[in-house]
């Protein structure tokens, strides 16, 4: 029997759907500010403790250990525990508390999980062969990653790739294969390690480094510089050349030039390595980065359209709808009963469709303006607004899998391989189902709250990129804000439908 | 006497407390009696599609072990009238392991009460593929499904993965080394050509 988990109610789904209307109006009658009126403000995070912890580089590798010490413990369990999902500790812990709370990490640390991942922390410890100060550099071809495969191409590639393995391939109740995913994952990395210099794994090929790091556009953490006249005057850059203690920074960024998140690993070495002490952790308004800084590049754009497509199409397997949508269509082609090129065809779909009708939104909106700009500006320039939209449904989609599937995790760790268990009874189901670890209606108003909030983002991203692109545009970027509507209203539509849960 | 009712007043609230009760039968049925006869024992159920039929099967026990009894039931009916498959479905085992061939035939059923009913002994442990097969109308329907018996050793391919990490590693090293050694002999070859 599945357990099914009630969608959001229609109450709080309606609240939200009118706040999101009101926002809507807002954006496009109301005034607009110009972009030097923007307010840039942000503090700095405790700046001597953070510089404390910041200089020495113990605390976080003791943190490295742990993960990477859970993370072995996944794949032995995986490899050699029970293949019952809800009993083994490498299913209920990669999938419904790291993958669940990776998202949610995000919210408020950033991109903090790519400096303890333990893909990275096993390659680089395998490759160099040193825990501690600066590996040596000679331990690796240090070739350059060839320019085809300089883009977040590969890393959207391989994020549609595991989203299969997750959504088609049904990954998530087969504790062998997850365990043999992270192996996977860790000999990617070190192939990557051993043959490229820095870490190009991180910076092009890491599906999960890169999702997090775009939607770390959006937290309110950021590494910076503090001065920058100080970045101006210095020669020697040592926090993208590292010093003789310090590894360099690992995905090519140079701290005076940093103006978004998307590919900083939070490995703190441009603070170790900074010779005037002039990068700090700040504190700063959420989304700034999304709606003003970044900057649009093309692979980018497409990675953000495909993740809004695929953080739907989450929502959207769960739902008995779905299934019986690609029963119909496995009829018809004729596909195996495990319906995996059925459910190929409707992942590709998904990811189409999104992007068609974004297409013609953005078509739209040239037209609307008179073709004042190129199409293919305008597509890249407005991807922006699929960023909030995807992280705020992500989080909410998350969250129930988080809150109410995370139970039972103290018996795991007492039992990680699931020796001699037995398959979950329908009580105990039962008993899992209910026991959230917050309130229904708390988890509720959680939902609506981010999806107005992703609304809210992708709103300030039309204005303002809008106003860059189109100047004195106003009512006439209804279309992009039509788009921005209809993915919030979908969005709202996936979480008021009961959600099967996972195991 | 007034302390010892107040005491026996406390100690039964106390058992009333603690201890609810729980019903060991429903209807004089044992719920812990479970094999595979038995309606309720811990299964694993599948259901998939194949062509105009919805199939569902269930392994009884759901980890069955070497030389002890299992069984299959097996439930096919169409998708347009929901009518159950009536004719008679065939069961085969194939050994899964890396290069193996081994295919033997478990048996041929007829419908019992619109299931199809298999039962299985293996003798040895390891990973396994059940077919069922039967036709309808003239299209044959095949239905592959994993059956893992006992607790083989699952580290194959994860070892091949870790093996060919370890090759690797070994022979960019290796290349690695000879590259700077030639980088060493010619900084050296440049080195006597200046002097």
């Amino acid at each position: 029997m599945t357990m099914m988990h009630p969608g959001l109610s229609s109450g709080w789904a309606l609240l939200a759907w009118l706040f999101v209307v009101v926002i809507a109006c807002w954006a496009l009658f109301a005034p607009r500010a110009t972009c030097a009126s923007r307010a840039k403000g942000s503090a700095r995070i405790g700046h001597h403790l953070a510089a404390k912890h910041a200089a020495s580089s113990w605390p976080l590798l003791t943190l490295k250990v742990v993960v990477t010490a859970l993370f072995l413990l996944v794949i032995i369990a995986g490899a050699l525990g029970t293949p019952i999902p809800a009993r083994n500790l490498a299913t209920v812990l990669t999938w419904n508390i790291w993958w669940a709370g990776l998202i949610v990490s995000v919210f408020f640390l950033g991109s903090a999980w790519c400096a303890v991942c333990p893909w990275d922390a096993l390659a680089i410890w395998l490759t160099r062969r040193n825990v501690t100060g600066r590996p040596n550099s000679n331990a690796s071809l240090n070739l350059r990653v060839p320019k085809i495969l300089r883009s977040v191409g590969p890393a959207l590639i391989m994020f549609i790739g595991l989203t299969w393995l997750e959504l088609g391939f049904g990954i998530t109740t087969r504790p062998y294969a997850t365990a043999l995913l992270a192996v996977l994952m860790v000999v990617l990395a070190t192939i990557s390690a051993a043959l490229f210099e820095r870490k190009a794994f991180c910076r092009y090929f890491c599906p999960v480094g890169r999702t997090i790091g775009f939607y770390a556009q959006l937290a309110p953490v950021e590494l910076r510089r503090v001065d920058p006249e100080v970045c101006n005057r210095c020669s020697t850059l040592d926090c993208y050349h590292g010093t003789e203690k310090v590894e360099p920074c690992p995905t090519n960024l140079v701290m005076k030039n940093l103006r978004e998140n998307t590919y900083c690993t939070s490995c703190g070495n441009c603070i170790r390595s900074c010779p005037s002490h002039n990068i700090a952790w700040n504190i700063r308004p959420m989304s700034r980065e999304a709606i003003q800084e970044a900057r649009p590049l093309p692979d980018e754009a497409w990675f953000m359209l495909v993740l809004l497509a695929l953080t739907g199409l989450h929502g959207l397997t769960m739902l008995p709808i779905w299934e019986q949508w690609i029963r119909a269509l496995a009829r018809h082609i004729g596909d195996s009963g495990q319906l995996l090129w059925s459910f190929t065809a409707g992942l590709l779909a998904s990811i189409m469709l999104i992007v068609l009708v974004y297409g013609l939104l953005v078509a739209l909106t040239r037209f609307c303006n008179s073709r004042k700009v190129s199409f293919k500006r305008l597509f890249y320039g407005m991807s922006f607004i699929a960023l909030p939209l995807a992280f705020a449904y992500h989080l909410a989609h998350n969250l129930n899998h988080l809150l109410r599937e995370s139970s039972g995790l103290g018996g795991l760790l007492a039992n990680p391989l699931g020796t001699g268990a037995q398959p979950l009874s329908m009580a105990e189901k039962q008993a899992r189902a209910m026991s959230a670890m917050i309130p229904q209606d708390a988890l509720f108003a959680l939902q609506a709250a981010l999806i107005v909030f992703g609304f809210w983002i992708a709103m300030q991203v039309l204005r303002h990129r809008g106003e860059a692109l189109l100047p004195g545009s106003g009512w006439k970027l209804f279309p992009m804000c039509v788009f921005a509507l209809i993915m919030t209203a979908s969005h709202l539509w996936l979480l008021t439908q009961p959600m099967m849960m996972r195991f | 006497m007034r302390l010892y009712g107040l005491a026996s007043l406390l100690l039964l609230l106390c058992t009333v407390w603690c201890a609810p009760a729980y019903a060991h039968h429903i209807i004089g049925r044992p719920a812990y009696s479970l094999n595979e006869d038995s309606n309720t024992p811990p299964s694993m159920q599948v259901e998939v599609q194949v062509g105009d039929y919805f199939i569902t099967y269930m392994v009884f026990p759901a980890f069955p072990r070497p030389n002890a009894p299992g069984r299959i039931n097996l439930y096919a009916k169409r998708i347009d009238n929901d009518k159950p498959f009536q004719g008679k479905v065939r069961f085969t085992a194939r050994d899964d392991s890396w290069f193996s061939q081994r295919e033997e035939l478990i048996g041929v059923q007829s419908v019992d009460d619109n299931v199809f009913r298999q039962n299985f002994i293996f003798r040895e442990a390891g990973d396994y593929i059940i077919t069922a097969k039967f036709e309808d109308h003239g299209v044959p329907y095949v239905i592959d499904f994993p059956l893992r018996i006992g607790a083989p050793s699952r580290i194959g391919v994860i070892g091949a993965l870790v093996g060919g990490l370890v090759v690797a590693l070994m022979a960019i090293n290796v290349y690695r080394r000879k590259r700077l050694i030639g980088e060493k002999v010619r900084d050296a070859a440049r080195g006597r050509k200046t002097s």
